[in-house]
């Protein structure tokens, strides 16, 4: 099958190359960069003699990609069979950014909450190792292992590293993909198995109050004023009442509904086979009301948020609507919904797949079933997979997805 | 980790390839059925519990609770040995339970989410291996269990009736008697996993000989008019239980004698119950339990543990002895537990004769706990370079 493909892909070429390039079928959705950094690729597959080219494409390299990156050369592909797309090489860059904004110290996940393939070794045995102290471990047995951002921030640095990551890294930015009856074109590259990471499609910011010089994303880089509301009631919202009483300031909280309290995003069980046989058996409606109902804004238990609010007395207080505070925060979270993702909202129209609601219908394994056959795959990952993993949107999340995909290369492969 | 039923079967059984290869190669090594039936047990135990509790109460599974779901396995295990009767060693049995525990953590932990990526998401599923290991297991526990039943000694049945002794066993075999089944003249073990049950010995000069053999099982067997002792062990190891002996008229006879075996395997004497004669129960030079027996009117000592050797005596009633009713002597190192002694007699003003409910002689040690002795001219007493530790 690989043989026939490569052939194909050189014939393609040559008719290209001959100046036939009108004849190619599908189009070509990539800026004119992607253009030339994928000429080069397709020249490299099929002027190798018949050497193999890409096998997977990652669309979006953020942590989901990166993730995905890392289970896929555990799978057996080497940094030249993978080539993701980002304009930027660093996979924690954007996440960085928000956790800086909303002055995150340890991570919501627990010791498994990281980018390598396997659960084991996690974060929490790295640092046992890494400090000679035992404590990590009893305390990641415990589930009360939170590693900090920066203890996770170099541990990504050191797997990016030792990885192949930025051999893999094509600096195009893609605004569509094109899909060809055996392989997808990405960046002009050709690719048959494509997996789209390309994260959260924005933030959400309250309609009222867009343009309102009073208001801040969460996300966004900010300081905070003397009197603060803040809007939502997930952990980012959470995490800016400590952040903003401990500046000073008074607080005060706008929700619609009372929060979760919630060690991770979803209940535990909802990572594993046990609750997903019975998800994936849903229908449409069901798996909606299932995953509205999973992802309702959240944050841990436990007297980290608990005490400081406590303590605050008349400085924070829960309010229904806004007041006259100085500074509004939006920690309302990201958009929902591919329709709010440029390059899932054209794939959808232009191939008419199948959605419900704001989410595509993807199979059990985060494939797209109209983009997916035994010679070509198209997964999504991250948090436009949620149909087929309610965490779709963690760590974890993004391992489930390249796992599904990974599957299907070793098949073609085989 | 949330399993799921077939992940914590499949789990479960896959981690159980180690310990059941230690099991195979130890019961190979030691030619005893103990290390693969309690491998069996913990796979019963196990696979019970995964099914009927863990799977219904667990929808999540910290890593904390191996720790408290160990130990609930471990307690139903050793209530299981006990009620099962098998004969596990305590220690290597605890450690082989012990090693299995951790060898299902590190698998669980690490091994397998290291051989299959999606082992946690899989909820515990395992794939082809899973299946081939829960094959594996059942396999071989299967052939097991099949090996030993072809290897189950033949039955040979004695009919109700008086039969002619010497009775001479020189094969593995069960000799069971109907009820009302008696050996007149006496009967002489010489193989070993030999089992002589509810068989009644009439007359002999001993009435049962077991000699230079092990894994002799003598079970609810009766003995009387005998010369010398009821049942007379050499150099072997065994388990009397439910004997009942009857000395009475004879002053110098010993109702068990079990002698010269602390090479052997450890012996068991069980609530046996012997009437008359010099000695109840003696054992010279053996590894040896001697528990909830009842012995009654001895001319010399009820019990006595001596010429080095070691065990429990523990349980045990004895009534109206003459001289002493427990003795550990001789470099002998005894545990004397929740005994009664009761009506001893002195029989001459010798010091070892003197009517001690328990004494403790010639360099010997004892620990005595819980024991009651009453109606004794002497309750309990150390003598000639011996210790008695009262706890």
């Amino acid at each position: 099958m690989i043989r026939a493909r490569l052939r194909f892909s050189a014939l393609r070429w040559q008719r290209e190359a001959g100046g036939h390039s009108a004849g190619r079928t599908g189009p070509e959705g990539i800026v004119a960069s992607a253009r030339r950094a994928g000429a080069g690729a397709r020249l490299g597959r099929a002027g190798g003699g018949g050497g193999r080219g890409p096998e997977v494409g990652i669309v979006g390299g953020g942590l989901a990609g990166f993730s995905a990156y890392q289970t896929l050369r555990r799978g057996g592909l080497s940094p030249d069979e993978i080539v993701v797309f980002d304009e930027s090489p660093d996979p924690a860059a954007v996440w960085t950014r928000r956790a800086r904004a909303i002055r995150q110290t340890h991570m919501r996940s627990e010791s498994d909450g990281h980018c390598l393939p396997a659960s084991f070794p996690g974060l929490a045995v790295r640092e046992a190792l890494k400090t000679g102290r035992v404590t990590p471990l009893l305390s990641s047995v415990a589930n009360r292992y939170n590693p900090t951002v920066r203890e996770f921030l170099a541990h990504v640095a050191e797997l990016r590293e030792r990885s192949g990551w930025d051999e893999s890294v094509r600096p195009v930015l893609v605004d569509r993909i094109g899909v060809d009856a055996e392989f997808f074109s990405i960046g002009g590259v050709e690719v048959p198995h494509v997996l789209v990471a390309t994260g959260h499609p924005g933030l959400a910011i309250p309609d009222e109050l867009r343009g309102d010089p009073r208001a801040v994303h969460a996300y966004e880089p900010h300081e905070y004023a003397r009197s603060v509301t803040v809007i939502g009631a997930g952990l980012a919202a959470a995490t800016e009442w400590v952040n903003a009483l401990a500046a000073g300031a008074s607080v005060v909280s706008v929700r619609r509904r009372e929060p979760e309290r919630r060690r991770l995003n979803v209940p535990r069980e909802w990572f594993s086979r046990r609750a997903l046989d019975g998800y994936h058996r849903t229908g449409p409606a069901e798996r909606a009301a299932i995953l509205r109902r999973l992802l309702a804004p959240s944050f841990p238990p436990g007297t980290r948020w608990d005490e400081p609010l406590a303590l605050a007395g008349e400085r924070f207080r829960v309010e229904q609507s806004l007041n006259g505070a100085e500074q509004v925060i939006c920690a309302t979270g990201f958009r929902r919904g591919f329709q709010y993702d440029p390059l899932l909202r054209v794939l959808v129209a232009e191939h008419e797949l199948e959605t419900f609601q704001e989410w595509i219908v993807l199979d059990r394994d985060s494939t797209v079933p109209a983009l997916t056959d035994e010679r070509r795959t198209l997964a999504l990952a991250g948090a436009a997979a949620q149909w087929a993993f309610p965490a779709a949107d963690t760590l974890v999340g993004a391992k489930y997805a390249a796992r599904g995909l990974l599957a299907r290369v070793r098949c073609r492969t085989r | 980790m949330s399993y799921t039923l077939r992940g914590r079967v499949e789990s479960r059984l896959a981690s159980l390839l180690l310990p059941l290869a230690a099991c195979c190669a130890l019961s190979a090594a030691l030619h005893l059925w103990w290390p693969l039936e309690l491998c069996g047990l913990m796979a019963a135990v196990g696979v019970a519990l995964d099914l009927q509790l863990y799977h219904r109460l667990l929808r999540y599974q910290p890593g904390w609770a191996a720790l408290p779901l160990g130990l609930l396995e471990l307690g139903l295990m050793l209530a299981f040995v006990r009620a099962l009767g098998l004969e596990a060693p305590r220690v290597p049995a605890l450690a082989l339970f012990g090693g299995a525990w951790a060898v299902t953590q590190v698998l669980g932990q690490a091994g397998f989410p290291l051989l299959r990526l999606s082992y946690a998401a899989d909820g515990g599923e395992l794939g082809r291996l899973g299946v081939v290991s829960a094959i594996g297991v059942v396999a071989t526990l299967a052939s097991s269990a099949g090996f030993w039943w072809l290897r189950l000694p033949p039955t040979v049945h004695l009919s109700a009736g008086v039969h002619q002794g010497l009775l001479l066993i020189d094969r593995r075999e069960r000799l069971v008697g109907d009820r009302g089944a008696i050996v007149r003249g006496g009967i002489v073990v010489r193989a070993s996993g030999v089992t002589v049950k509810n068989v009644t010995v009439i007359g002999g000069e001993d009435g049962i000989v077991v000699d230079g053999v092990d894994h002799v099982v003598l079970d609810g067997v009766a003995v009387s008019g005998f010369a010398l002792d009821g049942i007379h062990v050499r150099r072997a190891a065994v388990t009397i239980e439910n004997c009942s002996i009857d000395s009475l008229g004879n002053v110098y006879a010993q109702g068990i004698d079990i002698s010269y075996a602390f090479d052997k395997g450890m012996s068991h004497v069980m609530g046996c119950t012997i009437v008359g004669g010099q000695e109840g129960i003696a054992a010279h030079s053996v590894n040896v339990d001697i528990m909830d027996n009842r012995v009654s009117r001895t001319t010399l000592r009820g019990i006595a543990m001596t010429e080095m050797s070691m065990g429990m005596i523990e349980g045990n009633e004895i009534r109206n002895a003459s001289g002493v009713g427990i003795l550990c002597n001789d470099h002998s190192m005894c545990m004397i537990e929740k005994n009664t002694v009761v009506g001893t007699r002195a029989v001459d003003r010798h010091e070892w004769t003197n009517g001690y409910g328990v004494l403790v002689a010639y360099s010997s040690e004892a620990d005595l706990r819980d024991n009651a002795l009453s109606a004794n001219p002497k309750p309990f007493g150390a003598i000639v370079d011996s210790v008695i530790r009262a706890r």
